[in-house]
């Protein structure tokens, strides 16, 4: 085969957790997120693959499943791929199955099925270091020579080792086209499908694949016949009396597919895999404490104190460092400009300050990244999800839903995409109207801000994690009696099993780790310097414009014997004030005075509507336009800690009180202030209407509680 | 007008026509059933009709 043959793809298939994705970036250099916990695969993933031989191929990572029976959308999309029947891509010219070594007959289920499909296949036992640690030996060729000579190969992907051999099986396969041999059925069952099968033939006039027949056969769902255009009542009549006929063969027509495939891959693994019996070990003793009904969540809370500890500890100096650089970069540029008050107060005002404030919690994202990577590669994430299940469990959701909430931690979008997983239509929309509610990582910064200007400093380092872990958890604490009332009182939704695997513990990849790190670092960065850079000019814009002299003349006219910094300083801020963006703050400010919010802080809730990390370069492009030259030598911090009211009842006393720093950051744990967050989950849903609920509900509830906090704290305080 | 106003007029102008681009590109992925997200992703896989 030539190395210029072009269009070949190959598809990547196999159960959740059995490595796929670790063997997917080993074979193509691509790098894919790598959880421990079931279907993080949702979107199509592809990469070349140089197979050995020069021939390469276009390898698509497919989401994990467990049967070819789709019940949720994200297994559907494997089936339609498998089966060619997507829009853009044509039907593979090959599929690598991957299977956990350790656990070969329940793996196999999928391969047996997937051999319908006709297919030249390629069977990789992933995982084999585990299975030689449990003392399990399997004879490859024994196998292959049962499986019509398919190539089968021994990874562990995680260790690098059989990737090679991987990539030869793949052009051998393209090249030898062998397919796996499909089972026997029953003469009775094979009747059965015979039926089907000229049923359909006969109501559209064209004959159906094998493996569409056998999905209309077995599977309670009727997505093929919908594909197929075969519509009822025709088609319910001729499928009724087929199974009529599996019944007749003495099987449960919708228990007959996987019954008859594991009778076939019993006989067929004899002899294949011998030894084993050290399965569980050191894991299951780890389990006994991590699991434990009352030790459990006493371990979770307390790695997630700790985490975010470790956080603001170790990202202490390097943001002092950050901060530092920002500072003298401001100081540096500015005499470069002094001709030009105008852009220099944008470069250093505008571009630096509100950048560089934003910049400056990069440690602590990279350092947020590093734990979270190594929680979910050593395989704690699946376990939290045990834990966290029954508290899922009492209200409503779906156990599935864990993962789209764990997600929404990071990020609310593929929360919300990954919500494709769920079956249950009800359930899958409880779950996206719930994820985001969960405190994704564009809240860090505002808590950060706040936690290292006011908390730390107030009431010293360790309660800055201890806020950091309660603003993780005001999020969760509402989207819990929010899904309860969703699903039990508006959609009433059907409890349904929340099935686990749970994965081996196993040390984390520095390289994995690292490069999450590097991904999390560029995606910060390039975020800083692309939406944040441009939004922070139009902020500068707006808190600069329009310049009134007579703004200036009049202050300077009536500050007889001030100090000529004091001055200056009072001309900066009444220039900021009479800004367009000044004036905006001002007259929308009464709404948020309830919950203690200056006119600048407003301004910056205002300007987070379509980010929210947007609230902290605003407040650095205000308060330093607002502080003139002085705010030039002090860090963003130092400028909001010494902000007081300059009118109405609280003039002198300082702007961020406890209360109103709690009342902000709460306010920003609830509100819907993510732009792609509300287009996703209208996408997701199907129409705007369940996103417009979302946004009026959550903005509503964040206000409320905003202003519970602040009025509660001030008078406590 | 002076080279500063205008220097200043075409950085806060490149800056709303960059973010008026953008938004109005996520709204097509959008609209063509692709992320609507800053995540980068592919264009999600969409089912024949």
């Amino acid at each position: 085969m030539s190395a210029a043959e072009p269009g070949l793809t190959v598809a990547l298939v196999g159960n959740p957790n059995t490595g796929k994705s670790t063997l997917f970036n080993a074979l193509t250099g691509l790098r894919q997120r790598v959880g421990n916990y079931p279907g993080v695969t949702v979107a199509r993933k592809s990469g070349q693959c140089d197979c050995g031989d020069g021939t390469k191929v276009e390898l698509i990572d497919l989401p994990g499943l467990y049967s070819l029976s789709a019940a949720s959308p994200d297994e559907q999309v494997v089936i339609d791929a498998l089966s060619g029947h997507l829009a853009d891509d044509r039907r593979p010219d090959a599929v690598v199955v991957v299977i956990d070594a350790t656990n070969l007959l329940r793996n196999l289920f999928l391969a047996s099925q997937l051999s319908e499909l006709n297919l030249p296949v390629v069977l990789v036992l992933n995982q084999a270091d585990v299975a030689a640690e449990q003392g399990l030996k399997i004879n490859t060729e024994l196998l292959s020579r049962r499986l019509g000579g398919i190539p089968v190969v021994l990874t562990s992907a995680w260790k690098g080792e059989g990737i090679s051999a991987v990539r030869r099986a793949i052009g051998e396969a393209l090249r030898a086209r062998v397919r796996m041999p499909a089972v026997e059925w029953p003469p009775l069952v094979e009747e059965a499908l015979a039926d089907v099968a000229a049923g359909v033939a006969a109501d559209i006039g064209r004959a159906p694949g094998r493996a569409d027949v056998e999905r209309l056969l077995f599977d309670s769902t009727t997505s093929v016949g919908q594909r197929l255009g075969w519509a009822a009542p025709r088609r319910d009549v001729v499928i009724r009396a087929a199974r009529d006929k599996v019944r007749r063969a003495g099987y449960n027509p919708l228990a007959a597919e996987p019954l008859i495939h594991y009778e076939r891959l019993r006989k067929l693994l004899e002899g294949v895999v011998q030894g084993g019996g050290n399965r569980t070990g050191g894991s299951a003793a780890v389990d006994q404490v991590l699991l434990h009904r009352v030790l459990g969540p006493v371990v979770f809370a307390g790695i997630m104190l700790g985490m975010f500890a470790a956080v603001f500890w170790l990202a202490k100096f390097p943001m002092q460092w950050i901060s530092g650089g920002v500072d003298a970069l401001k100081l540096g540029v500015a005499p470069l400009l002094d001709g030009m008050p105008m852009l220099q107060s944008l470069v250093t005002d505008g571009m630096i300050g509100g950048v560089g404030a934003f910049l400056a919690f990069l440690p602590q994202i990279l350092i947020l990244f590093l734990f979270v990577s190594i929680l979910e590669d050593s395989g704690y994430m699946a376990r939290a999800a045990f834990i966290m299940d029954r508290l899922f469990s009492w209200c409503g959701l779906n156990g599935k839903s864990f993962v789209p909430l764990l997600s929404g931690f990071a990020c609310a979008i593929p929360g919300i995409l990954s919500t494709r997983t769920i079956e249950d239509p009800k359930a899958r929309l409880a779950t996206a109207f719930a994820v985001p509610f969960m405190s994704c990582s564009a809240r860090f910064p505002v808590y950060a801000l706040m936690c290292a200007a006011f908390i730390g400093p107030l009431y010293g380092p360790g309660w800055e994690s201890v806020v950091m872990v309660g603003m993780h958890c005001v999020g969760l604490l509402f989207a819990v009696p929010t899904a309860f009332v969703l699903t039990r009182f508006v959609l009433k939704v059907k409890p349904q099993p929340f099935v686990l695997e749970l994965p081996r513990y196993q040390m984390p990849k520095p390289r994995d780790v690292l490069w999450r790190m590097w991904q999390n670092a560029a995606e910060f960065v390039s975020r800083a310097g692309t939406v944040i850079f441009a939004i922070t000019i139009i902020v500068w814009a707006l808190s600069y414009f329009p310049r009134d002299p007579a703004v200036e003349q009049r202050i300077r006219a009536t500050a007889v014997g001030v100090a000529p910094a004091v001055v200056d300083a009072q001309v900066q801020s009444a220039y900021v004030e009479q800004s367009w963006m000044g004036r905006f703050g001002k007259s929308v400010q009464p709404i948020f005075d309830p919950c203690g919010f200056d006119w600048k802080i407003t301004v910056g809730v205002l300007a987070s509507f379509p980010a929210r990390e947007v609230i902290v370069s605003t407040l650095g492009v205000t308060y330093s336009v607002g502080e003139g030259a002085e705010a030039d030598s002090k860090h963003l911090q130092q400028v909001m800690r010494d902000a007081k009211w300059t009118e109405g009842p609280r003039v002198g006393t300082p702007i961020f009180s406890l209360a109103a720093i709690l009342a902000l950051m709460v306010f920003f744990a609830l509100c819907s202030q993510c732009g792609p967050t509300v287009a996703t989950l209208a996408q997701e849903t199907g129409g705007w209407k369940w996103a417009a609920i979302s946004f009026v509900y959550m903005t509503a509830l964040a206000w409320l509680m905003a202003v519970a906090v602040y009025q509660g704290v001030s008078r406590l305080a | 007008m002076n080279l500063e106003t205008v220097l200043i007029g075409a950085i806060v102008g490149a800056a709303a026509g960059w973010l008026v681009r953008r938004w109005l590109a996520a709204a097509r992925r959008r609209k063509a059933g692709g992320c609507a997200g800053d995540c980068g992703c592919a264009a999600k896989i969409q089912p024949k009709k």
